[in-house]
């Protein structure tokens, strides 16, 4: 009977024990990728802040390919790929060479790589025609100076359908009920620039413990006036270009405003 | 008892048979999500489907071990082999009640839950039902003639229907994983998620690889319970005999759960190749993206398996007169052990304080994040599965002098080519940060191949060298309540790691239920945090001990084959 309690009570620490472990990792939740909104009447500069968005989320680039890293990567680094997409194949113009590496990444595989790539157009990517144009003009910028428009012919005709399912992303209600700040914070890109919960430099500063240094009126102009402090060594114009773009002015409630302010008054760095 | 079985069956044989039936009778617009009470749907099934999953792994695994330990009794005409195979299947019986009724349980459970997606399984695989519920039958009839006929058939009758019982079991193992990878790695469909082809929906691309690594990992687990089983009985009896009997059945469930353990990286390797194979998006969101830190949380419990492994190993010892010889040689596999654990678990970029990532110059350590590549890792468990191969070399010999008279040379040889294949692993880690990745993804298998011949030629020369050698007695009994702690510690921390990589294989998927085809569009179409998904899998670790402990005190009540 004592070994029986024994066994008992060493399996429950046991399996604690890992449970804890579990919580030492950073935490994140992972939402469907939300659908942008590529208007007809973009402009090639809007296109690009469009396209990175999309680069960023829905295409999934940033699990295989890198921008500036020096370490080898699984897919082609792509820092530059603007200025030297012309000359990758003889006949091929910039936007010809992108367009193919996106509707038909097999037929030209840089050296060293192994083939891979999924087509843009087909699941799980699905990406439409706009979509793929304004992830063009994104590469374009990296190095070299966007040229395409909406009006850009590719030659291949996207072939993702609307998907029959409803992109639960993309909607406000999770669960059916209304999002809370931090799932806003996540619903509505800022974790991608941010990190939320661990004291790590991502594209933007860390949001850990953003409540013990800044006032809620402080967050709340970081929000709606990103340009008006901009955090030391941060460049100025990328966050409020990244929530226009994203359309987060034009489709935010106050409710929710008050609910993200809240929520980031609430970091002060203690998980 | 045997009441519930036959209910057990017959609802698992019900359910296969109607679910054509009901889902077809489903209205053309059907629902598609129920919700769960409380927990919710996919906690509801996270739970039912592990669960079941971990009793199938035992009630699978069991009968292959079961019948070699049968068969090594009846060519070598000692009966404590017979006695231990007999002590492993009375687990069975029951354990295959609970596994049938916990399947029928996630059948019903998904038909009710995830109606429209279980339509679309079952229109794609609808025929390979029926197999399947027919050869449930075959395995309960097996399993129920072989348990029941021991001692009643002639040995090699009842061998063979051991035989036909793991047929069965692997049988019915490869048609519901063609189920599960078919999520995963859809194939034989057209873009539109049409049925195309059966066999390729079937053979899709994780569909061997998974086969053949849960048929690993099963026997590892299934090892492992059964020591724990051993364990049990070892700590709640005071018969010396019993305690001799139970410590040699704690002994062979570890062997079996750790020579099983050792290939299980390489078949994972093959499983993550293959699903880099299917789509190198899946396979960035399993290893570089999303995923990534649970590798991290699977390195801890791979790390502590192989220490607890060592470790009773080591403990073992004691029990040998002529291992003391060893005793100075295990402070160096536990140096080699811990390093290689470490360097497994070093994630690629810290979690760190502002100031700490400011000293660092960002999230990466100038020096550590050097160690968080593949690189080292595939170095590190190489060197970690020949540290733990050197420990069962030593507890094998602790009781042997070799009569041979080339043994010094044999050991000569032997050392050389440890040392040959540590040097050739660890130069072609350091290569691999060198050379682009295509090089260096392919280095590994050289890495793999290297440490397997070093293990099968050691072996070879070991077996040749002990043949005829002087031999002390084991003194099975003679082992502290530490040891049967730690072969707990091992069975607990298996089926946590069989709890996390289901959550990985599922979970892989993110908001699709078939990858690029079906999209979860539920409430739970996003995929939790790791610290959420290590809770769930401790709450149905312990549901599943305290089902075990139920399926030990059963097989406990139907007595011992030991006369006391």
């Amino acid at each position: 009977m004592k070994h029986t309690l024994g066994i008992f009570l060493f399996t429950i620490l046991v399996t604690a024990f890992y449970g804890y472990v579990g919580q030492l990792v950073p935490q994140m939740e992972t939402y469907p990728p939300r659908e942008t909104e590529v208007g007809e009447d973009l402009t090639t500069s809007e296109m690009v802040d469009v396209g990175r968005e999309i680069y960023e989320g829905k295409g999934t680039c940033v699990s295989c390919h890198t921008i500036g890293s020096t370490e080898a990567g699984r897919f082609p680094d792509l820092a530059g790929i603007g200025a030297s997409s012309a000359s990758k194949i003889e006949g091929l113009s910039d936007v010809e060479y992108l367009a193919e590496s996106l509707f038909e990444p097999d037929t030209y595989i840089v050296d060293g790589f192994n083939p891979g790539m999924l087509p843009v157009d087909k699941p799980p990517i699905s990406l439409n025609q706009q979509e793929v144009l304004a992830v063009i003009a994104y590469l374009q910028s990296l190095g070299g100076q966007p040229t395409v428009t909406m009006q850009t012919e590719l030659g291949y005709a996207a072939e993702n359908q609307e998907s029959a399912a409803t992109d639960v992303a993309s909607t406000d209600k999770v669960g059916g009920a209304e999002l809370g700040g931090e799932a806003l914070l996540v619903a509505q890109g800022c974790s991608a620039c941010h990190s939320l919960t661990e004291p790590v430099r991502l594209v933007g500063p860390s949001l850990f413990d953003v409540g013990k240094r800044l006032t809620r009126g402080e967050i709340y102009e970081a929000l709606m006036v990103p340009d008006a402090t901009i955090a030391e060594s941060y460049p100025p114009g990328l966050m409020g270009a990244s929530m226009s773009a994203t359309g987060f002015y034009e489709k935010i409630t106050l409710r929710q405003l008050e609910a993200m302010v809240d929520h980031l008054a609430s970091l002060d760095g203690s998980k | 008892m045997k009441l519930d079985r036959r209910h057990g069956f017959l609802v698992v044989l019900v359910a296969c048979l109607l679910i054509p039936v009901l889902v077809q009778a489903q209205p053309a617009d059907e629902v598609a999500y129920r919700a769960f009470p409380v927990i919710g749907s996919r906690v509801a099934i996270w739970m039912v489907a592990q669960l079941h999953l971990l009793f199938a792994a035992f009630v699978l695994a069991v009968p292959m071990f079961v019948l070699i330990i049968e068969y090594i009794g009846y060519r070598t005409g000692e009966k404590r082999y017979d006695q231990l195979a007999y002590e492993f299947t009375k687990l069975l019986s029951v354990a295959f009640s609970l596994t049938a009724a916990l399947g029928a349980m996630l059948t019903f459970m998904l038909v009710v839950l995830y109606p429209k997606f279980t339509n679309y399984l079952v229109s794609i695989f609808s025929w390979t039902f029926f197999p399947y519920a027919l050869l449930f039958i075959a395995e309960a009839v097996f399993l129920y003639t072989y348990y029941y006929g021991w001692g009643k058939f002639s040995p090699r009758v009842h061998l063979a229907l051991g035989v036909g019982l793991n047929l069965v079991g692997t049988a019915i193992l490869f048609i519901a994983d063609a189920w599960v990878t078919f999520m995963t790695s859809p194939g034989g469909i057209t873009e539109s998620g049409e049925l195309e082809n059966m066999w390729e929906a079937i053979n899709n691309f994780t569909w061997m690889p998974i086969n053949i690594h849960r048929l690993i990992a099963n026997v590892s687990f299934g090892g492992s319970i059964a020591a724990a089983y051993g364990a049990y009985r070892f700590l709640n009896t005071k018969i010396e005999e019993e305690r001799a009997h139970y410590d040699w059945m704690g002994y062979v469930g570890n062997f079996i759960a750790i020579c099983a353990f050792l290939p299980l990286p390489f078949a994972g390797y093959w499983l993550a190749n293959e699903i880099y194979g299917y789509s190198q998006n899946l396979g960035m969101t399993l290893m570089g993206g999303a995923f990534s830190w649970l590798f991290i949380i699977q390195a801890v419990l791979i790390g502590m398996l192989f220490l607890s492994a060592n470790y009773y190993l080591w403990i073992g010892m004691e029990r040998i007169k002529g291992a003391e010889r060893f005793r100075g040689a295990i402070k160096y596999l536990l140096i080699s052990i811990t390093i290689c654990v470490l360097v497994w678990a070093i994630p690629h970029s810290m979690v760190a304080s502002i100031e700490e990532a400011r000293k660092m110059g960002g999230a990466h350590h100038p020096w550590l994040s050097v160690l968080g590549v593949m690189s080292a890792k595939n170095t590190a468990v190489n060197i970690l599965i020949l540290t733990t191969y050197i420990s069962f070399l030593l507890y094998r010999r602790g009781n042997k002098e070799p009569t041979v008279s080339w043994a010094k040379a044999g050991n000569l040889v032997q050392f050389l080519i440890f040392a040959a294949t540590v040097a050739f692993v660890v130069f072609l880690g350091i290569y691999g940060y060198f050379v682009e990745a295509k090089v260096r993804i392919g280095l590994s298998i050289p890495q793999v191949l290297s440490v397997v011949f070093a293990m099968i030629s050691v072996t070879v020369i070991d077996l040749m060298m002990f043949r005829k050698a002087r031999q002390r007695a084991i003194r099975w009994g003679k082992m502290p309540v530490r040891a049967q702690y730690t072969l707990f510690f091992t069975a607990i921390s298996f089926t946590w790691l069989m709890g996390l990589m289901g959550y990985a294989r599922s979970g892989l998927r993110q908001h699709w239920h078939v990858y690029g085809v079906m999209r979860d569009t539920s409430v739970d179409a996003y995929t939790p945090t790791l610290g959420y998904a290590s809770w769930v899998v401790s709450i149905i670790v312990l549901i599943f001990f305290v089902f075990i402990a139920f399926v030990f005190w059963l097989a406990g009540l139907s007595g011992s084959k030991v006369s006391k």
